[in-house]
């Protein structure tokens, strides 16, 4: 929509670019285990930033989100296991994410109906609620074999690693998501929707179709996790219930996106980055401590900076921008 | 033989309903008087099951002679959380901010758990309440007996304290218009330490309790802060009369679905439920005991 | 011509009847206020027309349609908006950003918004402000900015509750200026005030309440020289 948001800059325009040839060029240098990394940041950054589509901009935050990424590879999963192996894989996967789209369009759509109607803490607690029964279910009922799992085909590019085909899947996932999110923000449905997170019941008032637009954040925000978990499975080799309904991948997404900065492009990946890094090669030896620094971490972020590291910098900025004016005025 | 069948599962129903009722009960009062959701309820019930191993097997203590102790050390626990951590975002009025630090405090404690007691399967067996009875074919034994008298009690004594005494007119007064009982010269901020404090030392009860009658691992706190929120969703905000009943109903499904249905199913029915009444009617069959329905 | 035509209209509580039998009607590009001390019925008026209230008996015509039991935001699609006294601003926003919302998702469309937005700013004398945080501004500020919000939504109608109510006298002054003004633009307003200095200097015609039954109804200085107004209103507190 015009009027709210300054036009990209070159320079933005030109950052991003320098940072997507950085990424492209990054698997025929790095070594396996930093790649295997870089691909974590890059799936778990483009998830955060899914979730940021409803709770970036507006205060319904899902605690539940691993359940259309379970969703996701299960429908995915199942539908391969129906296809045989006469199907080329590559095909097996595409199918399998169109799929995955398709059930979890249907699905968001009949949980947001009564679950969009609940407010804060009630929504939040009620998409947890959500994902913990899809778990439950898909362990319970012999036909998904939750507890079994799924052995997925392994997907072969001449001239590529697996390490590095799955670093340009996510790479391109993560793109996707980025631009989901900027067209979406400055679009019609991104004011709305910021509105919305603000108050409610005034954007109401004013002609914001809120039930619509939460609506469609809350599906688009959806889909977008399945796609991540169709392709997170594939890149395992296998999945069970207990690989992709994780409470710690839906409580991730939030923590990621509180330590960038929420409702940021940005935030929810520099936030993936900094925790998979202090976790993984930091304390990558002392497995014991990774909880407790997660928490403190979370502790210490929602006290000290509850807008995350982009927020925090840009008060900074604003702070000294202030201090300038008013030197200035004073001399 | 089906009449024995559904008594015993009423039985059973009803006990681990009692256990249900004091393990949410504490979770139940600081939604109510500080309107914060506690993620860290589940890892306060491990607490006390911990601690009450921990007394056990360096003084011997049996674990139900250790709930005062317990009760005592997870009061003050659970008032330090509330002044060092949880103040902050109550002072902002975020919700989202509690929520979300007292989710980090839970990963902390769990993991401390971890490097004390290690990630295994711990139980608090008490040699002496494995004997069963049997009243008219229904089969009870000392354990869970017990703990539901101990249950109950609990619930009693809460509820005398928060209708009977000046500390208890003060949380209701606090819960109800926390500005106001300020202006009456009620130190809210005591009120609130006051009310995490006890709160958590419930919890722990509670944690002896189901130590008692089934193992416990260092990763079940999620489930009982669920099972908290559940029980509060049933029942009804604040009140240890709307913990009761909503435990009751939980032990209910609980028995039943596993009985009737199939033993993997009595999550599925517990979330159901939650979420059927998250939107039929989020503050529980009582609403809310200090403020009126939202 | 006429714009709204309220219709022996009734509004019963339980027992309490907060409205009995009124009938008005406010001509077009007029400024109308409702007077009355606390309890006369003015707010529950308000909500009838603003559909926030069913009437339990009446019949309320806008703009030539029937709007009787309307849902709030149907009626304020038909084009009458409501200013609160409680303003409720986007606080993250900038003024103008919270009077381009109104505009851009309002009866008007997207269209021609950012010229909407422009000219409800100006006339509202916030033109200063416009890249002020909502958060940021007094409640004199918040009120106009709560106007301007309103009549961007291009209304035929606007609703204005106790916009002066709490205001200093210059803050106050400076408002009944933004109201003649907005009138002035072609929006009809049903003012409902407190200030009785207020309602004087910009009503084109003051209707009386009490105890839910209409007493007077004319130009202001008919009004308030009219005895009964004096006794039932004026005479309670020293105006």
């Amino acid at each position: 929509m015009r009027g709210f948001h300054k036009p990209i800059s070159s320079r933005q325009w030109g950052l991003s670019a320098l940072l997507l040839v950085g990424a492209v060029a990054l698997p025929f240098v790095a070594s396996p285990f930093e790649l295997r990394l870089a691909q974590q940041i890059l799936l778990f950054g483009g998830l955060a930033v899914a979730w940021n589509l409803l709770g970036g901009f507006t205060t319904y935050w899902s605690f539940g989100h691993a359940a259309f990424f379970g969703l996701g590879a299960f429908a995915a999963g199942l539908l391969g296991q129906q296809l045989g192996p006469e199907v080329p894989v590559a095909l097996r996967l595409v199918l399998g994410l169109l799929f995955a789209m398709a059930v979890t369009l249907a699905a968001a759509v009949a949980v947001a109906l009564p679950v969009l109607r609940l407010r804060g803490i009630y929504f939040a607690i009620a998409m947890l609620a959500f994902a913990q029964i899809l778990g439950e279910v898909s362990k319970t009922f012999d036909v998904f074999q939750g507890a079994i799992g799924f052995t997925l085909p392994i997907l072969k590019v001449p001239g590529l690693a697996k390490v590095q085909l799955f670093y340009f899947l996510f790479l391109v996932f993560l793109m996707v998501c980025i631009g989901l999110f900027v067209v979406m923000r400055r679009s019609r449905l991104g004011v709305g929707l910021t509105c919305i997170g603000q108050d409610e019941d005034t954007a109401a008032m004013l002609g914001v179709p809120t039930e619509r637009y939460k609506l469609t954040a809350f599906v688009i925000s959806a889909v977008l996790t399945a796609v991540g978990g169709v392709l997170y499975s594939y890149s395992l080799g296998f999945m069970t219930a207990d690989t992709v309904f994780r409470i710690d991948i839906s409580l991730n997404l939030i923590l990621y996106s509180m330590v960038g900065g929420i409702g940021t492009v940005a935030g929810p990946i520099i936030g993936a980055a900094i925790m998979i890094l202090l976790t993984q090669v930091v304390l990558g030896d002392l497995l014991d401590l990774h909880m407790l620094v997660t928490g403190a971490v979370l502790v210490a972020m929602v006290t000290l900076a509850p807008k995350g590291l982009i927020g925090l910098v840009r008060d900074m900025r604003r702070r000294r921008e202030e201090t300038t004016v008013e030197e200035g005025a004073a001399s | 033989m089906t009449g024995t069948l559904f008594l015993q599962t009423l039985v059973d129903g009803l006990i681990l309903g009692g256990i249900f009722s004091l393990s949410a009960v504490g979770f139940s009062l600081i939604f109510g008087v500080l309107g914060v959701v506690n993620l860290s309820h589940g890892i306060f019930v491990l607490l006390g099951a911990y601690l009450g191993l921990a007394l056990k097997e360096a003084w011997g203590i049996d674990p139900l002679m250790a709930i005062p102790l317990v009760f005592g050390a997870l009061f003050v626990l659970g008032g330090l959380v509330q002044i060092t951590l949880v103040s902050g975002a109550v002072r902002r009025g975020s919700l989202m901010s509690s929520l979300l630090i007292t989710f980090g405090v839970s990963l902390m404690l769990r993991d401390l758990i971890i490097l004390v007691f290690g990630p295994d399967v711990q139980s608090l067996s008490s040699s002496w309440l494995f004997d069963t009875f049997r009243i008219g074919g229904v089969i009870v034994d000392g354990a869970r007996a017990s703990g539901l008298i101990a249950s109950l009690l609990s619930l009693g004594l809460l509820s005398y304290v928060l209708y009977r005494s000046k500390v208890g007119r003060a949380m209701r007064a606090t819960a109800q218009q926390d500005f106001a009982a300020g202006l009456c010269g009620i130190d809210v901020k005591k009120i609130y330490a006051m009310t995490f404090g006890v709160s958590a030392g419930f919890a722990g009860v509670s944690g002896i309790i189901v130590g008692l009658i089934n193992p416990f691992t260092p990763f079940d706190d999620t489930h009982w802060t669920l099972n908290a929120f559940v029980t509060v969703v049933l029942g009804g905000v604040g009140s240890p009369v709307g913990a009761l009943l909503g435990g009751l109903m939980l032990g209910g499904i609980s028995t039943f679905s596993s009985q009737y249905v199939g033993s993997l199913y009595p999550n599925v029915f517990i979330f159901g439920a939650l979420l059927l009444m998250l939107i039929v009617r989020p503050n529980g069959l009582l609403g809310n005991a200090y403020k009126g329905s939202v | 011509m006429t714009v709204l035509t309220i219709e022996s209209l009734t509004k019963q509580f339980r027992g309490l009847r907060a409205i009995e039998d009124v009938t008005l009607t406010v001509e077009r590009d007029s400024i109308t206020s409702i007077v009355g001390p606390n309890g006369a019925g003015k707010s529950t008026l308000f909500n009838m027309v603003s559909g926030y209230l069913k009437p339990t008996s009446g019949r309320i015509e806008f703009d030539g349609h029937d709007i009787t039991g309307m849902a709030p935001y149907r009626i304020c699609r038909q084009g009458v908006a409501r200013a609160f006294q409680i303003s409720k601003p986007f606080p993250e926003l900038s003024v103008q950003e919270n009077v381009l919302v109104a505009a851009s998702f309002g009866r008007a469309g997207e269209r021609d918004a950012k010229a909407t937005t422009t000219r409800a700013i100006d006339i509202c004398h916030l033109t200063p402000l416009r890249d002020r945080r909502a958060g940021s501004l007094s409640i004199g500020n918040l009120r106009r900015l709560e106007l301007a919000r309103a009549i961007a939504a291009r209304p035929i109608l606007l609703l204005a509750d106790e916009p002066c109510a709490g205001l200093n006298d210059a803050e106050t002054r400076e408002l009944t200026n933004v109201l003649s003004k907005i009138r002035d633009s072609g929006v009809t307003i049903l003012l409902v005030e407190h200030d009785i200095k207020a309602v004087r200097r910009v009503s084109d015609r003051v209707v009386v309440l009490e105890a839910g039954r209409k007493i007077a109804d004319g130009s202001a200085t008919d009004v308030f020289s009219d005895q009964a107004v004096i006794d039932a209103y004026l005479g309670t507190a020293p105006a």
